[in-house]
């Protein structure tokens, strides 16, 4: 599980905010395509042809399609790229000029869909778009998982005052929260 | 998904403590007027087919007073956080409590003392509150296109509750007037409705969140809680409209069909355990396992009611099972898991460490409660199986002593909470100290 962040995407770990709001996006999932052998570019392009300024397009594909990215960066799309596993990455496109044009992401997907993966202020959990209570399923996992604490950066679409007691139970508190417009980011760590 | 899920931030779903608590404090008081009251009327209660009198009043004292009043104050609020869609105003949900807390209380007086201003008072106080609470729900509902584990059946509930409110304002008129054709045929449909159509609908809906909620577990698939609708649906329809009609076979129907429904139900959430990550199921479950294993026991007796079994015998005991059996063992289990939780949850929201559930919940009186409630309920049965009026005081007086241990953990729970927030100073950690 590493992050690797390129172009203005370094400065800025993590994925990006306007990501919250790519997830709510239908995917267009290309394997199909490809598994026939046919070459799905063309059907990409006027997809991405009828996505306005601030809008988004989600693609599905069998490896990290690099090329496809580069073009529709020149085009002024920013994407964050999530490896779901060997033979699946998730592109999110984002048209906002390509001011954050490039990022991927190794993940590991739990068995409540949430997604995982490491940077450089600790374990990362991604648990937008869950419906309750597998959010908070996920988060326990991970904090019942680790065999040494660490601090976890939840990346959640709200406040989650159901998980509250149950970290307490645990000796878990939240350090920190930040909320801004579709994305909610808490810092939780074991009390001292 | 549905779109525009993000324009809502959590602090707006959060409800303040005292929307909830008033509802959950009035249950408690209420319990305790519901016991009383069927020990004041333990005379009457073998063989118990209706007419006012305190055995009446301690039904409705536990079905609205208890079992209504508990569902509401979870509802405003589990709903918005489980749907992600708001529920309505503030001022809305404290509106539900003026008009529908002193409407229980006064309606029961009515029908303890057959005062005719205090059922119609009552009546019409109750149903508004209702109305209002139903008003909210749907609006709630009608934004939400996932979760249908949860919606329909709490779609069903509202359906329910507008059905068997008209009945029962029919029921509370007829006393005067006199108009129902066949008033027990009405009173039979008014109990389906209530019991298994509103306050089941509710309990088997939001078992689909708070049983995983609780147990940590993953939820009920959703092609489980789509199958228990409806078939609930096809139960609901067949026994309330056969009991309406006076078509026994047919409501006996809608009664193996709500057996189907409860095997479908239980079964789906007995999967919910074996993933639970909680590996030790807490006290409180004790209460619920007892009301998954009532519930069929009712319906039974409700399907030997329609098919001709003496009604002297199998009344009382068919509505005794469904009230006192399933959902007052379901609600108070279930009640005594949410008012901590829920006290914990506050106790974190203005930054403060919040309280830990451990140590707010008082374990020995809610030993007692399940321990009365439980001999409550077998001493009940065979008192009403005997007949043994004597059987039926002795068991209401345990049903009574076990409300007075659930209310003194309710005070405890609130002590406990204010004594946390008195030591514990808030906190600064960012956005949590201002939402």
């Amino acid at each position: 599980m590493v992050e690797a962040a390129v172009g203005a995407a370094s400065e800025n770990p993590g994925p990006p905010g306007w990501l919250a709001m790519a997830l709510d996006v239908e995917p267009f999932d290309v394997r199909p395509l490809l598994a026939r052998a046919e070459d799905p570019l063309a059907a990409i392009l006027t997809r991405a042809g009828s996505v306005d300024f601030g809008g988004f397009l989600v693609v599905d594909a069998p490896f990290n399609p690099t090329p496809l990215r580069r073009v529709l960066a020149a085009q002024g799309f920013s994407s964050y790229g999530r490896r779901l596993s060997s033979s699946h990455w998730r592109i999110f496109f984002h048209m906002d000029g390509g001011r954050d044009w490039e990022r991927d992401a190794e993940v590991e997907s739990g068995p409540e869909g949430a997604l995982t993966w490491r940077e450089e202020d600790g374990l990362h959990i991604d648990v937008r778009k869950l419906t309750p209570p597998l959010p908070m399923l996920a988060i326990l996992r991970a904090i019942e998982a680790m065999a040494m604490p660490e601090p976890l950066v939840v990346h959640h679409e709200r406040v989650p005052r159901f998980l509250f007691p149950e970290l307490a139970e645990r000796g878990w508190k939240v350090a920190r929260v930040t909320e801004e417009f579709a994305d909610v980011r808490l810092w939780l760590e074991p009390e001292a | 998904m549905f779109a525009g899920a993000f324009m809502m931030g959590a602090k707006d779903r959060l409800l303040p403590p005292s929307v909830p608590y008033r509802f959950f404090a009035t249950a408690v008081v209420l319990h305790f007027a519901g016991w009383a009251a069927l020990l004041a009327g333990a005379e009457d209660v073998p063989g118990f087919q209706g007419g006012l009198g305190p055995a009446l009043a301690g039904l409705h004292l536990m079905t609205l007073g208890v079992l209504a009043m508990t569902a509401i104050g979870a509802a405003f609020q589990l709903l918005p956080v489980a749907t992600r869609r708001q529920l309505g105003p503030v001022w809305a949900c404290r509106l539900t409590w003026w008009l529908y807390a002193p409407g229980v209380a006064v309606l029961g007086l009515g029908m303890a003392t057959a005062a005719p201003w205090a059922l119609h008072a009552g009546a019409a106080l109750t149903v508004a509150g209702l109305a209002l609470f139903g008003v909210l729900v749907a609006r709630n509902l009608l934004q939400v296109t996932d979760l249908p584990s949860v919606t329909l059946h709490v779609w069903l509930a509202l359906a329910s509750l507008a059905a068997l409110a008209g009945l029962g304002v029919a029921l509370v008129v007829d006393i005067d007037a006199g108009f129902l054709g066949h008033r027990a045929s009405a009173a039979a449909a008014h109990a389906v409705l209530g019991g298994y159509g509103f306050m089941g609908m509710l309990a088997m809906g939001f078992s689909y969140v708070l049983v995983p909620m609780f147990v940590l577990a993953q939820p009920v698939p959703d092609r489980v809680g789509r199958t228990t609708a409806a078939v609930s649906l096809l139960a609901l329809g067949l026994g309330a409209g056969g009991a309406l009609a006076g078509q026994g076979v047919v409501a006996a129907l809608g009664g193996l069909a709500g057996l189907v429904a409860v095997g479908l139900h239980v079964k789906g959430l007995m999967e919910v355990l074996k993933t639970r990550m909680r590996r030790k199921l807490e006290p409180f479950f004790r209460l619920v396992k007892a009301a998954w294993a009532l519930l069929p026991a009712s319906v039974l007796a409700g399907v030997a009611l329609a098919l001709g079994a003496p009604s002297e015998l199998v009344a009382p005991l068919w509505g005794f099972l469904l009230v006192f059996g399933w959902l007052l063992s379901f609600v108070t289990g279930v009640l005594q898991r949410i008012m901590p939780f829920l006290a914990s949850m506050h106790s974190g929201a203005d930054g403060r460490k919040p309280a830990l559930l451990s140590q707010l919940t008082a374990s020995r009186p809610l030993a007692i409660h399940a321990a009365c409630h439980g001999a409550a309920v077998v001493l009940i049965t065979a008192g009403l199986m005997a007949p043994s009026p004597l059987a039926v005081a002795a068991g209401a007086g345990l049903g009574l002593a076990g409300a007075t241990a659930f209310a003194a953990f309710a005070v405890e729970l609130m002590r406990r909470y204010r004594n946390h927030q008195r030591t514990h100073p808030p906190q600064d950690n960012g956005e949590l100290a201002r939402c």
